[in-house]
């Protein structure tokens, strides 16, 4: 047999283990480190975890200890490494690596050589090829215009030369002119970047070339790729999304219905998200809603059987205001937010639906089990993201000491924090300064309203900077967004 | 006015640093077969270091030997020879160095203590601006002139920038304490600013350890 004959058979042996045969190594950090760690747990899976030294008070550090014991848990010089997630892996005998988001969750080099180092082990995610077909916003973008899916105009290509740029954007403010657009828009976004970071707006097309130069500069700096897009700026819009989930033998994805992620901040990071993505039952919109929810979960089904897509992952959708929606991009991962699909998911043998479960599940070769027919929703779920950060000042990072976060539980309420609660906590520089998700449900959009109100007003949430300036965070911007979700 | 005799007879008391050596990321260790504990060992040598100092320790992960070599010349004052053959995490403490102060060190903790020292308002990576970085790479000698007011650096953190003006007097960038990509703490200095009035007291320091270091 050869080499990659030799390979194939050992992942396709993993992928036949029962599942408590295997042992998981959590490449992440913080709340979702966490979640993972809880469903390898639930689900019998045995775990490795790591943590860096600016990390070592978070709480995915004590959790580990607490589910795994102290030798479960690596000290890595960054989670970055590739060589030292392979490393502890290897040292610790893993069978999988679960990326979590963020790092290399849409890495597909690194998803490749999981699967094909001479010690394979399954990467917990889509396959490689695939993260590298749909990873990519470009490849994406043209993979839906080859199938009729709409996209924003734009270039479907990274572009490095700054006269192509200019040409490109140049064309962009015209056809907005043709179209009758009063105050046209260029968007030139890092091709590298993600999660909003790296985006900037180009009002007149004199500025077009600094813009051009100054993001270029910074996706250098934070990417290591210089490389950018240049799209059309689709503004007031709503961003929607999709969540899609499938097992390994990618025939036969299913959708858990749409969220709405419109709520961000000034630099376009979510804040609130919504599940479903609108109430057409509730409230009314000047377009079919109901119509345009069918047609992006349809697209979205579409891209996902075109790839064999045989995992979770979300394809983020532009809604203008007359209910156009275009494509904006696939996450080949796991969302932050996936919990607010999660809690209104039934299946008929569960309550509400974990998908980080169903993601290791399904990741480690079990078949998916149900069909879409047997897929409902119930109630509203949302989600608030609780950060440190100054939502009055261009939502700046704020770092310092947390000593005080509590909150009153109550069964509707899922918090999700690494930020422990008996004791102080640094926030370290290193990583952006989310400090918890809360996850709320109720039975329709007013109530989940309600309940989201309520459990604001109980959190208590103090601490201060090495000035001594109090914290600051942006709970008054999520109670303030809360009124009018899902309207448009 | 520094009293430089006083700084210089409480360096003397104890003229060494210990600097542990650590494991810079996981992997197994071989300690080099040579290495004992009371052993002097050097730092890197050459003109632009080019040689690396004595081998302490062959740390290997996923088939890539790393050597663990002295980064600075002194004796070996702690060996952990309890971690031959095993798997460490990054950050073990493989060895102490102590290392007996050199002239130049020596000034570099008298200057920091003469110069202007712009600090890092938060913990944060910085950069200098491309135009001021472009000018620290094209002379040898500090030249850069900086004035109050001055876009200076780039602060990074959590991957947003903003620019940072200087403060403080004019003058020249004398030293510079931050290193590329490298976190560095709120208070930390940052550059050390040398006015004009200020040269010829930094000149007599420098005259003075030369000639009162031994």
């Amino acid at each position: 047999m050869d080499k990659k004959a030799q390979l194939k058979a050992e992942v396709d042996r993993l992928l036949s283990l029962p599942l408590t045969e295997h042992v998981v190594l959590v490449a992440n950090r913080g709340e979702i480190a966490m979640r993972i760690m809880r469903a390898c747990h639930a689900l019998g899976i045995g775990f490795a975890a790591i943590y860096t030294a600016s990390d070592e008070h978070s709480g995915h550090v004590r959790l580990a200890r607490e589910l795994g014991g102290d030798n479960c848990l690596y000290c890595v010089s960054s989670y970055h490494d590739a060589n030292e997630l392979m490393s502890v892996a290897d040292n610790f005998h893993c069978t999988a690596v679960h990326p979590g988001y963020g790092f290399f969750a849409e890495d597909f080099r690194f998803a490749r050589r999981v699967t094909k180092r001479d010690r394979p082990m399954i990467f917990i995610g889509p396959s490689w090829k695939i993260i590298r077909e749909l990873g990519d916003k470009i490849n994406t973008k043209r993979l839906a215009r080859s199938l009729g899916v709409p996209t924003v105009p734009g270039s479907d290509r990274p572009i490095y030369e700054e006269v192509e740029a200019e040409r490109i954007a140049k064309s962009l403010f015209e056809f907005q002119v043709e179209q009758g657009v009063t105050h046209p828009l260029v968007l030139v976004k890092a091709s590298a970047g993600g999660g909003g970071m790296g985006i900037e707006e180009v009002y007149d097309p004199d500025q077009f070339r600094q813009v051009f130069r100054r993001v270029s500069n910074y996706a250098l700096r934070q990417f290591k790729d210089e490389g950018v897009l240049i799209e059309q700026r689709v503004k007031d819009f709503n961003h929607l999304e999709v969540q899609i989930v499938s097992d390994r033998s990618g025939k036969h994805p299913v959708h858990f219905g749409t969220r709405n992620c419109s709520i961000q901040s000034s630099g376009r990071q979510k804040r609130i998200e919504v599940a479903p993505g609108f109430v057409p039952d509730t409230l009314e919109y000047n377009f079919d809603a109901a119509k345009l929810l069918t047609n992006i979960v349809d697209y979205s089904l579409a891209m996902a059987t075109k790839v064999g897509y045989d995992n979770v992952g979300t394809w983020e959708w532009i809604v203008t205001r007359t209910g156009e929606p275009f494509l904006m991009e696939v996450n080949t991962r796991i969302q932050v937010e996936n919990g607010v699909s999660g809690c209104i998911a039934r299946l008929p043998d569960h309550k509400q639906v974990n998908l980080i479960s169903e993601q290791i599940r399904l990741g480690l070769g079990e078949p998916l089990g149900y069909t879409q027919a047997e897929i409902a929703t119930e109630g509203v779920g949302l989600e608030y993201r609780i950060i440190a950060e100054d939502p009055q000042n261009n939502f700046t990072p704020w770092v310092g000491r947390i000593d005080q976060f509590t909150w009153e539980p109550a069964p509707w309420l899922t918090l999700l924090t690494h930020v422990p609660q008996k004791e102080s906590y640094e926030i370290p520089t290193e990583f952006d300064p989310n400090l918890a998700l809360a996850i709320i449900w109720g039975k329709d959009l007013e109530e989940a309203k309600q309940r989201g109100l309520r459990f604001l007003d109980s959190l208590k949430l103090q601490g201060e900077n090495a000035q001594g300036q109090e914290l600051k965070a942006n709970i008054g911007f999520l109670r303030d967004n809360t009124t009018n979700l899902l309207r448009f | 006015m520094l009293n430089i005799t006083a700084l210089l007879e409480s360096i003397r008391e104890s003229p060494y640093r210990d600097n542990v050596v650590v494991a810079p990321h996981t992997g197994r260790l071989t300690f080099a077969s040579d290495i004992s504990l009371g052993q002097s060992v050097t730092g890197p040598t050459g003109l632009w270091k080019e040689k690396a100092g004595t081998l302490l320790a062959i740390l290997e992960r996923e088939r890539n030997p790393k050597p663990i070599t002295a980064l600075e010349k002194g004796e070996i004052c702690a060996l952990h020879s309890e971690l031959e053959g095993q798997f460490v995490q990054a950050g073990t403490a493989i060895a102490t160095i102590r290392h007996m102060l050199t002239r130049e060190e020596v000034e570099h903790i008298i200057l920091q203590q003469t110069l202007h020292l712009f600090a890092a308002p938060e913990r944060a990576k910085y950069y200098f601006i491309p135009e001021v970085d472009k000018k620290m790479h094209a002379s040898d000698e500090p030249s850069v002139k900086v004035h109050p007011g001055m876009e200076l650096f780039i602060m990074s953190r959590m991957k947003r920038e903003v620019h940072l003006n200087y403060t403080g007097p004019a003058g020249i960038i004398y030293a510079v304490y931050f290193k590329h990509n490298e976190n560095i703490d709120a208070g930390a200095p940052l550059v050390g600013i040398c006015t004009s009035e200020q040269l010829p007291e930094i000149q007599e320091v420098i005259a003075r350890i030369k000639t009162e270091w031994k």
